[in-house]
């Protein structure tokens, strides 16, 4: 029999150190202490918010959320309470807990993501790094749409790096456009890291009524769906950018969050999940330390990007 | 607020409409009251992929018991379950009904999903009147479910079958002629026209009441932002801001 060993899980980038690599996705975790009753924050590797804007954002018209098969289809809009909300109740409360706390900005703007850039360096203490939400499929400004225009992402980075001495994560996704060739970009413009990825935009329509069961007639798909999808960004960008990412797409359980490791993921950002599952979060981390036990592995680096694959395969497209 | 797994009791048809599933958890019946609700997971695994709101229906000791309508197939998957079987249940979820009216008579407007609630405040808080819409004399109630309650119920049947024939606003129209506006606090949960059209009388009469809303829910903490109901301060979620809301902090039409 192998040695058990305990796998230390402890996961650094750059001068930040996470107790574990297990985060929360943007938007699926509350913004105070929603998820309290379930789950003992200061377990958590990192806590990641819900976007935060300038201003005050009312949301979009319901229905906002369906279920679909493997998943479900969101249309939020981003609705928070704002900058000045964040900065009086959210830190205070957030400067009670240990965990580092990434949060997630977003602008309709360049000067906006520069506001929230420089409004939040001085609370450094708390706010441990940003990440840079380019990619909400759900608004008109600001969101996927506006920011498919490659100068306008390199613009809102460059305003944010030099606003800023957090670390960066840019959260992308494939709506914008090639997401390796825009990850090397924003790497270039000074992000730190990548952020993927977020949700992917669908439909669904209620056959009885012939009407769109998302008001907004198209949402973000996230959930089990998404993974393969993840999971081969996550894959690609590590491969081929090297820079610290932070997977999110689908992780249900131990065994995706293992996979996301396998293929290179540093933080593993758990989101709708903890819906159907309010303990998501620690259930998995349990899975992944019995895993690093039952594999001998004395720390994930031992796990991380270790995906094996034959020579002359893995470069190869996709599809039959 | 807790999240556990449960083994059920019972899970069987009780009429023409509803269905009772019953389990035992002495955390997830702890200080309950009546318009809260839990999230169930009907089947373990991801398909169906969220779980599905229920209101509790009788609470005894740490028995829960909730009563559903077969709608769409997360419902039907449910009523497939069989007594031994586990599922994942959290809660206790949102804010209760009303429990003290001083004075007021209560007057409850219930159909459909909304009956359980309200059959569940009645039991514990008693009523003036429980009025209770529905299509027709399949869809009572069996005398058994509604031995508990304190109040008188009246029936309306959409094809007369039992009770007064037509909707259940016109009890409610009937009723109110009998006192003064101020004496009268209205309670209804069931399909958004019933109560669309309770809320249209009160705020015509001037009559104070709440409503239980039924929004698609995902996490049921605050959390998603996707089961809103707008009022006066914006869109606040349901799940934790209701899903009981006083008449006039519905800014939509239900
Ligand atoms: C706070 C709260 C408490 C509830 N309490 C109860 C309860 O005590 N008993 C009970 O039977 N149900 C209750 N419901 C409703 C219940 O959650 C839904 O009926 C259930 O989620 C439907 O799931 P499904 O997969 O069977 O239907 P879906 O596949 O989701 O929908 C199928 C069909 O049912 C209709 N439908 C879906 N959801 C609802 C809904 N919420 N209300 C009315 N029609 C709907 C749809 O329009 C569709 O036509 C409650 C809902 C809320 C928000
Ligand atoms: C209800 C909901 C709200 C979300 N809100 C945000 C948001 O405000 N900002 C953001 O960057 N991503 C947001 N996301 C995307 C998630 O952070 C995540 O990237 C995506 O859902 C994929 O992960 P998952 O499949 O594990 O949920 C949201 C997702 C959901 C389901
Ligand atoms: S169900 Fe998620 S906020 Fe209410």
């Amino acid at each position: 029999m192998p040695p058990k060993v305990k796998t230390d899980l402890t996961t650094r980038i750059k001068d930040l150190v996470f107790r574990n690599p297990l985060t929360v996705a943007s938007g699926t975790f509350g913004t105070k202490g929603e998820y309290a009753p379930f789950v003992d924050y200061s377990k958590l590797g990192a806590i990641i918010t819900k976007t935060i804007t300038v201003n005050p954002r009312a949301g979009n018209p319901m229905p906002r959320i369906c279920e679909v098969t493997g998943g479900m289809l969101n249309a939020i809009g981003l609705q928070n309470k704002g900058l000045q909300d964040f900065l009086e109740n959210k830190i205070p409360f957030f400067a009670g807990i240990p965990t580092p706390l990434i949060v997630n900005i977003a602008g309709e703007t360049t000067e906006e993501f520069e506001a929230l850039a420089r409004a939040l360096e001085p609370h450094k203490r708390v706010v441990r790094a940003l990440e840079i939400n380019l990619s909400c499929p759900n608004v008109e400004k600001g969101g996927a749409g506006f920011m498919r225009k490659r100068e306008r992402i390199l613009d809102v980075m460059k305003a944010v790096r030099s606003h800023t001495g957090l670390f960066i994560f840019a959260k992308l996704s494939p709506e914008l456009g090639d997401v390796l060739e825009i990850g090397e970009d924003v790497v270039k413009a000074g992000a730190g890291g990548l952020s993927l990825i977020n949700t992917l935009k669908g439909m669904a329509i209620d056959i009885e009524k012939r009407r769109p069961r998302i008001a907004n007639l198209t949402g973000g798909l996230s959930g089990p769906a998404i993974k393969p999808v993840a999971l081969r960004h996550v894959y690609e960008a590590k491969k081929a950018l090297g820079v610290p990412v932070i997977a999110s797409g689908g992780i249900m359980s131990a065994p995706d969050a293992i996979e996301f490791l396998i293929a290179g993921a540093d933080l593993l950002a758990v989101g709708t999940a903890n819906f159907v599952n309010p303990s998501a979060t620690l259930d998995i981390l349990a899975g992944i330390k019995d895993y690093g036990r039952r594999h001998g592995l004395e720390n994930l680096d031992q796990l991380r990007g270790t995906l094996q694959v034959s020579p002359g395969h893995g470069d190869a497209g996709g599809g039959g | 607020m807790v999240d556990l797994p449960v083994r059920i009791l019972e899970n069987k048809r009780i009429n023409g409409k509803y269905y009772k599933l019953v389990f035992r958890s002495k955390r997830l019946a702890a200080r309950v009251e009546p318009g809260q609700f839990l999230n169930l997971q009907i089947v373990p695994g991801t398909d169906p992929f969220l779980r599905r709101p229920f209101s509790y229906y009788r609470l005894e000791d740490e028995r829960i018991e909730i009563l559903y309508e077969v709608l769409g197939r997360g419902t039907a998957l449910l009523a497939a379950r069989a007594k031994g079987d586990g599922l994942r249940i959290s809660g206790p979820f949102g804010r209760a009904f009303k429990k003290n009216l001083g004075k007021k008579k209560r007057i409850l407007v219930a159909g459909g999903v909304g009956v359980p609630p309200l059959v569940f405040l009645s039991e514990r808080y008693g009523c003036d009147y429980l009025l209770i819409g529905t299509k027709s004399r399949e869809e009572v109630l069996p005398k058994r479910e509604l031995a508990g309650v304190r109040g008188k119920i009246l029936y309306a049947t959409n094809d007369g079958s039992y009770g007064l024939k037509g909707y259940v606003t016109k009890l409610l129209e009937n009723l109110i002629k009998n006192f003064p506006a101020k004496e009268i606090f209205i309670q209804t949960c069931g399909p958004g026209v019933m109560m669309q059209a309770v809320i249209d009388i009160a705020r015509r009469e001037g009559l104070e009441g709440e409503a239980s809303v039924d929004k698609p829910m995902a996490c049921a903490v605050g959390a998603c932002l996707g089961c809103m109901v707008k009022t006066p301060s914006g869109w606040v979620p349901s799940c934790t801001e209701g899903p009981v809301f006083k008449f006039q902090d519905i800014c939509e039409r239900l």
